[in-house]
């Protein structure tokens, strides 16, 4: 059996595009304005034809085999247990081989303290049995928490249009995509 | 709840005082002020909610909004950490919006009004800091002479708007200017008054069922409003009514992103609501779908709303008038009459427009006739007041200086009798205009949770009158536009900072705020500011000012608190709030007893009162006012703002970076438009210049910009807006029509 890896669920039916779970994460964590743990991305036109209609949120994506982890010179990214990719700042030197190495640009820069940082899933609210900041935010439960060994739903998809496949890093995120209304256009 | 709060400050907070706090300040430019000590925290007295670590304050968001969230503070050593929903209100359930949780930031911005500050020049930015005696002196020195030289205070006007909801803020100020005597107040509402009206015509109040009772709902039609925005929360009972299997239906000129979560959406032409829920009126009696039984026990007017419908209206009509197909509109009029509940949320774009109420009335009709009126999970939804029945103290309860002369109202003074002085109203949604033909001329004004140069329509007029007064005094806690053209800025506290209590116009909540910090810098709460002026007054000129000196916030928060909200609540006191939020003991469905405050009692398509106030009894369609420029201009609401609130702050920058206008992309191409260029949206009134973004979420004929203040940008929607009224509004808001700022007109260029 496939040992435990947490993941972020991102329903983009549901997603309504608010902003609030990376806001919610600015919120929780406080980063230097123009760092931003969390994205939520526009799909561009030719994967849903309506402009800044559909989104993915996304922030790290915990992979089994995390690029950072791999190619970070003193050890600062540890693997937790439950899969969760943890960054410790007290380690890292900022020598920007994670953030230039992880190709979901996961890792931010920190001008100020000049060392990098990174979505934590907030294991620290997870520790203490509470949701992720994001995942607390959503009005709508398109941001979902959900333990990759046991989560057995054959639509989910792992590499959505848009979403970058590296499939050797294995990322730990799972999609649904948005559906369209039926549009009247106006005549006239 | 309490559970969860103790896990909290046992381990993440301890974590995230040590790094997020220290980053914080060194962001901010704060830890430059420590030195001062400005910000050093003191001891607050306030009911912890847990003893060490972070402590959990009630807050509620002050903002003018649906949701009206209840929230969670988290502080520690004095200072505010993150903030949260509260769990225990069903409808906010835990999650803030993207406004909400850059609260951290809005309150530590290095952007804040941090001390009384004086302009050397009006508009100049020559800026500086005086203190509160200077800045308390100089208001108070000019409102006596304006008082001697005139004889009266005709010549002093409110700007108090809803940049706060919270039920102080709506009491104090209007409670000082009382207190100094008869002035001048700019009063209507620039949001919801025709539709407003219309629904006191039909209905005789206004009342919404609960919006959580949208999750009962057989088929919802989402007219004009852009939920997935402007009210986030109310998405998971939309969202629960179609899990059930209703149909949801979004009706907007624009491919909102509420419209792209619907089942179905239509696209009619800007301003012909009316004439699409009155072909499908008239379908729906084709059919002989109308709910007779209930028409004939509970409205007024129905066979004669029946003849118009039947001489005026045909579903080809309403087609050719809207754009809308006529099998579409026969189609969704058949499927709402037979979906039972079916229900309508009415937005506020819709009414604001020359033939707005008229529009709100006819869709009122169309639920009305479908039998749809005070049942679970159907109604015409609009808004509700019900929550709101404070005793807004001390405004209400106060009178001006004795011998106060005032505003004479010719129509109401009745000869021979003693004169009968009042202030003088006007219309804020044409503020330049009353401005410029004010006699007596207003000569200063004080403007306080409002931000009318980014506001309000005719900009430029509006800077010109502005400019014309001998004092601005503008209460804020940044340098808006508004601000940039004072005398003297005063700093005002955020909710975090003072008392509060506050409810929603949507759903049923009533939620407490304590204050959780200290103010920060200088900033005080309008309570403060209202007393501290009144002693000064009345030091200067014994008398002069009514207005209590010794007044705290959470005194005046106390004192709005009466039984009727205590018994609508189920609380005894103001400090049940504490443990939480409360919702309403009300029947979550509105007119569930067919009992309506109309003249008649009933429901009327009818309305004399209608007639009353120059409008046609029935729900009759009008078309909007010809286009006078080559493009339809639409500025509603951002999701990364309210109002012009937040889009300054940094953080949200980092997901809104700029403003821009949409543009479709047939009338982009026939302008040599591309996206990313700058353009020019001009007309006859001014221009705006932005950068365009080419998309066919609008319609060829419109362009919209969001209503923004961005820092440091000239970008203002106002300045290509007029000042045109809607239909409705002057039934309920004193005269006062409501705007038609979504039907406005300009040209593009690229620059």
């Amino acid at each position: 059996m496939m040992s435990k890896q947490l993941a972020f669920y991102v329903d983009s039916q549901k997603c309504i595009g608010c902003f609030s779970c990376a806001m919610a994460c600015k919120n929780m964590y406080h980063p230097e304005p123009g760092v931003k743990w969390r994205q939520v991305y526009p799909l561009s036109e030719d994967i849903y034809p309506h402009h800044e209609r559909a989104f993915y949120s996304l922030a790290c994506n915990h992979c089994e085999h995390p690029t950072c982890l791999e190619c970070c010179p003193v050890g600062a990214y540890t693997k937790r247990e439950d899969g969760i990719v943890v960054h410790d700042q007290d380690k890292c030197i900022g020598c920007g081989n994670c953030v230039r190495s992880c190709p979901y640009g996961a890792p931010q820069y920190n001008p100020k303290l000049k060392k990098a940082e990174k979505c934590s899933m907030c294991w620290e609210r997870i520790d203490a049995k509470l949701e992720p900041a994001c995942v607390q935010a959503c009005p709508v439960k398109a941001l979902r928490i959900i333990d990759l060994s046991e989560f057995d739903d054959a639509e989910a998809l792992h590499y959505p249009p848009g979403f970058p496949r590296f499939e050797s890093l294995n990322p730990s995120v799972r999609f649904k995509l948005p559906r369209h209304p039926h549009v009247v256009r106006r005549n006239g | 709840m309490e559970k969860e709060r103790k896990l909290m400050n046992s381990s993440l907070l301890n974590e995230m005082s040590r790094r997020s706090f220290v980053k914080l300040l060194t962001a901010g430019g704060a830890a430059a002020m420590l030195h001062g000590g400005l910000l050093t925290p003191k001891a607050f007295a306030g009911p912890a909610k847990t003893a060490g670590g972070c402590k959990a304050f009630h807050s509620a968001c002050q903002r003018n909004c649906y949701d009206t969230c209840a929230m969670l503070s988290y502080v520690d050593d004095g200072v505010l950490k993150y903030v949260e929903g509260d769990k225990q209100s069903t409808f906010t359930n835990g999650g803030l919006c993207v406004k909400g949780y850059s609260y951290p930031r809005r309150v530590y911005s290095p952007d804040r009004i941090k001390y009384p500050m004086k302009q050397i020049g009006r508009g100049t930015g020559n800026w500086k800091r005086i203190s509160w005696e200077e800045a308390i002196d100089s208001i108070c020195d000019k409102i006596l002479s304006i008082k001697k030289e005139d004889g009266h205070l005709l010549g002093l006007a409110l700007d108090k708007n809803s940049g706060s909801e919270g039920i102080t803020n709506c009491a104090v100020i209007q409670g000082l200017f009382t207190g100094l005597g008869y002035t001048t107040r700019f009063e209507g509402s620039n949001c919801w008054p025709a539709g407003y009206d219309a629904q006191y015509f039909d209905f005789g109040d206004m009342v919404c069922n609960d919006p959580e009772d949208l999750a009962n709902a057989g088929y919802i039609i989402l007219w004009g409003v852009n939920p997935a925005w402007t009210s986030i929360h109310t998405m998971k009972f939309i969202y629960a009514a179609k899990e059930r299997g209703a149909k949801v239906v979004c009706i907007d000129p624009v491919l909102t992103q509420t419209a792209a979560k619907c089942d179905e959406y239509l696209a009619p032409k800007m301003g012909t609501d009316g004439a699409l829920a009155l072909g499908m009126a008239r379908h729906i009696l084709d059919l002989g779908l109308a709910d007779r039984g209930w028409v004939a026990d509970n409205a007024l007017g129905f066979p004669e709303f029946e003849q118009y419908l039947r001489e005026k209206v045909t579903v080809q009509w309403a087609a050719e008038e809207t754009g809308i197909p006529a099998e579409t509109i026969a189609r969704i009029a058949e499927e709402f009459a037979k979906a039972k509940p079916a229900t309508v949320w009415i937005g506020y774009g819709l009414q604001r427009h020359t033939n707005g109420g008229r529009a709100v009335r006819s869709i009122d009709a169309l639920v009305a006739m479908t039998g749809n009126v005070g049942k679970k999970g159907g109604g015409a939804r609009y808004g509700q007041e019900f929550t709101w029945d404070f005793e807004y103290w001390p405004k209400s309860k106060m009178s001006p200086p004795a011998g106060s002369i005032g505003f004479v109202n010719p129509a109401k003074q009745k000869p021979g009798e003693p004169t009968v002085y009042s202030n003088r109203s006007l219309n804020r949604n044409q503020a330049a205009r009353e401005m410029r033909k004010a006699d007596p001329k207003i000569r200063m004004l004080w403007v306080s949770c409002s931000n009318p140069m980014s506001q309000y329509p005719n900009r430029n007029e509006m800077e010109k009158m502005y400019r014309g007064l001998d004092m601005l005094v503008v209460v804020d806690q940044f340098f808006t536009q508004t601000a940039e053209l004072a005398d003297i800025v005063l700093p005002t506290t955020t909710q975090f900072e003072e008392w509060q209590v506050n409810v929603s116009y949507w759903h049923y909540w009533l939620a407490i705020n304590e204050q959780c910090i200290e103010p920060l810098f200088e900033a005080k709460p309008n309570t403060v500011i209202s007393a501290l002026v009144s002693k000064r007054m009345n030091e200067l000129s014994p008398g002069s000012c009514t207005y209590q000196q010794d007044l705290t916030p959470k005194e005046c928060m106390i004192r709005n608190f009466n039984d009727t909200i205590h018994k609508l609540n189920g609380i005894s006191s103001w400090e049940d709030l504490l443990k939480g939020p409360v919702k309403a003991k009300r029947n979550p469905v509105s007119w569930a007893e067919g009992k309506f405050k109309t003249p008649s009692g009933k429901y009327e398509f009818l309305s004399a009162k209608a007639a009353e106030y120059g409008h046609p009894a029935l729900p009759e369609y009008h078309s909007r006012r010809p286009n006078h420029d080559k493009f339809v201009v639409l500025t509603p609401h951002t999701k990364f703002g309210l109002h012009s609130q937040f889009i300054n702050l940094d953080w949200m920058r980092d997901f809104n970076p700029e403003p821009c206008v949409y543009i479709n992309p047939n009338s982009a191409r026939s302008k040599n438009i591309v996206s990313g260029d700058m353009v020019r949206v001009y007309n006859k009134f001014g221009e705006v210049a932005v950068k365009a973004q080419v998309t066919d979420n609008v319609p060829e004929d419109t362009l919209l910009m969001y209503e923004a203040w961005f820092k440091n940008e000239k970008f203002n929607v106002q300045n290509v807006l007029d000042d045109a009224v809607a239909d409705m509004g002057a039934y309920q808001f004193g005269g006062h029509r409501g705007p038609a700022i979504q039907e406005q007109f300009a040209n593009v260029e690229k620059m």
